[in-house]
C-alpha cells in the first residue's frame, strides 16, 4: 500500500477498524502516521469549541419579551391577570382595530342610551359616582383626565344594563389603571427599556379587553 | 451536558424549573435558559459563523423549546431535546434565509479550496494542543458545507446516521464532507503556526 492508496481510504481508517495493511504502512511512513495523529488532534480538540461563546443580554430580553406578550410567562408580581389568557393569535397587530371596535360599538351604545331614555341618562349622571372621585389619590392614573371620562360613560352603560356588574367592572378597571400607571412609570423611568415599553402596551391591551367585556354585557 | 441539579441551597433543580416553566414562571424560563445558553448559541455561531445571526437562532431555538414546554414529558433529556430543536431551528433557518447552503455534493466552489493531498516531503506536524482561538478562526473560516458537517460531528458530537437525517444527505457524503473539513482545518491551522513562526 502508498501514501496515494492510503489516504483515499483516510476517512474510514479514522473512522476506527484498521486492517494489518494499513497499519503496516502508519507504522513505516512517517508523513501518513504524522496526517492521521494531526486529523485525531483536530477532532479531539474541537470539542472545547462546544459552549464556548454566549449571547448577549439583548437575546434573553427578546425572548421574556415574547414569552410574556404570548401569555407563557405569567408573572405573579403584576396579581392576576384581569382577563383570561390571551390565544396565540393575539399579537399587537389586533390592538388597533379591536380598539377601534370597541370605540365604535362604546359610541353606538352611547347613542342609543341617550336617544331612547335621556331621563334616565341625567339620573344616573347625577347618581353614578364618578370613578376618579371614589378612588384614592395613590391610585389616582397619571391619564386621568382621558380615561376617567371613558370610564364613568362605561360604568354608566354598565349599570344602566347589569347593575349588578357595575361594582365589579368599577374594580376591574381600577386594578388595570394602576396597571397602566405603574407601566408608565417604568417605561418613563427608562425610555431605551423595551420590556416596559411592552408591558405598557400589554396594560392597554387589557384595558380594551375589560372594555369589550363590559360592552358585550351592556348591549341588547 | 449538565444533568438535573441542586444548584445551592434553595434554588431550582433543572427538573423543578421545568415543572414550574409549565406553570408559566418567569424565573423557571430564565434559569433553564441560563443553564443551556452557552451549548446552543456555541452551536448556532459556529454554524453560521455570524454573532447577530447566532443570537437571532439562538433567540427562536428558546422560543420554539419553551412554546413546547408543556409538551415535554421527561422520556429524555431535557438538554437533548433542546440540543436537536436548536440544531432544526439552524439548519432551518440556514435553508429559509438562504444563506450560504452550499450543497454538499458540491462544497468546493473551485478547485483551490480543495484540501492538498499530502504527498511528497513530510510537513511538520500539529504537536501538543491547539490553541482554542486560532481553531475558532480556523473553522469560522470553513466553506459552510465543511463547517456544518464538522461542527455536528467533531463539535456536537452527532453520529454520521444522525447528521445524514437531520442535513439529508447520505453517511458516506458525511464521512466524506468531514474528512475534507478536518484536511482543511490541518492547512490552516499549519499556515497559522508558520506565519506566527516567521514574525520577528
Amino acid at each position: 500500500m502508498n501514501c496515494v492508496q492510503f489516504q483515499e481510504i483516510l476517512p474510514e481508517v479514522l473512522e476506527g477498524g484498521r486492517t494489518a495493511e494499513q497499519e503496516s504502512h502508519l507504522k513505516s511512513c512517517p508523513m501518513c502516521s504524522g496526517l492521521v495523529a494531526d486529523l485525531d488532534l483536530i477532532a479531539r480538540e474541537a470539542r472545547q469549541l462546544q459552549a464556548a461563546a454566549e449571547p448577549s443580554q439583548r437575546v434573553w430580553n427578546s425572548i421574556e419579551i415574547a414569552l410574556r406578550q404570548e401569555g407563557i410567562i405569567r408573572d405573579p408580581r403584576l396579581g392576576p391577570s384581569l382577563v383570561p389568557a390571551r390565544p396565540r393569535r393575539w399579537s399587537m397587530a389586533w390592538l388597533a382595530p379591536v380598539a377601534a371596535l370597541v370605540l365604535v360599538a362604546f359610541g353606538i351604545v352611547i347613542y342609543q342610551r341617550g336617544s331612547r331614555d335621556s331621563r334616565l341618562a341625567a339620573h344616573l349622571d347625577t347618581t353614578t359616582p364618578s370613578l376618579v372621585a371614589i378612588l384614592p389619590n395613590s391610585q389616582k392614573p397619571s391619564n386621568v383626565n382621558n380615561n376617567n371620562s371613558e370610564d364613568d360613560q362605561l360604568l354608566a352603560a354598565v349599570a344602566s344594563r347589569s347593575p349588578a356588574m357595575q361594582a365589579q367592572y368599577a374594580s376591574n378597571l381600577r386594578n388595570v389603571n394602576a396597571y397602566i400607571k405603574d407601566a408608565e412609570e417604568s417605561a418613563q423611568a427608562d425610555p431605551n427599556d423595551e420590556e416596559a415599553q411592552q408591558i405598557v402596551m400589554d396594560a392597554y391591551e387589557q384595558r380594551a379587553t375589560v372594555y369589550e367585556m363590559a360592552l358585550d354585557r351592556s348591549l341588547p | 451536558m449538565t444533568d438535573a441539579r441542586k444548584l445551592q441551597g434553595d434554588k431550582l433543580s433543572e427538573a423543578e424549573a421545568i415543572e414550574r416553566a409549565k406553570q408559566g414562571d418567569a424565573e423557571a424560563f430564565q434559569l433553564l435558559y441560563g443553564l443551556h445558553k452557552r451549548r446552543v448559541y456555541s452551536l448556532c455561531l459556529r454554524m453560521t459563523a455570524n454573532t447577530a445571526e447566532a443570537e437571532d437562532l439562538t433567540q427562536e431555538a428558546f422560543l420554539q423549546l419553551f412554546r413546547k414546554i408543556a409538551t415535554f414529558r421527561g422520556e429524555s433529556a431535557f438538554s437533548t431535546w433542546l440540543h436537536r430543536m436548536a440544531v432544526n431551528v439552524v439548519l432551518m433557518q440556514l435553508r429559509k434565509k438562504s444563506l450560504p447552503v452550499v450543497p454538499l455534493e458540491e462544497t468546493l466552489e473551485n478547485e483551490e479550496e480543495a484540501p492538498k493531498k499530502e504527498l511528497g516531503a513530510q510537513d511538520p506536524v500539529l504537536s501538543g494542543s491547539i490553541d482554542r482561538l486560532r481553531l475558532q478562526s480556523a473553522v469560522d473560516a470553513l466553506p459552510p458545507g465543511y463547517r456544518r458537517i464538522f461542527v455536528l460531528h467533531d463539535v456536537e458530537g452527532y453520529e454520521h446516521n444522525e447528521i445524514a437525517a437531520m442535513v439529508g444527505c447520505s453517511i458516506g457524503n458525511s464521512k466524506s464532507q468531514l474528512h475534507k473539513a478536518r484536511m482543511k482545518l490541518r492547512e490552516s491551522l499549519k499556515t497559522s503556526r508558520a506565519e506566527k513562526a516567521a514574525k520577528p
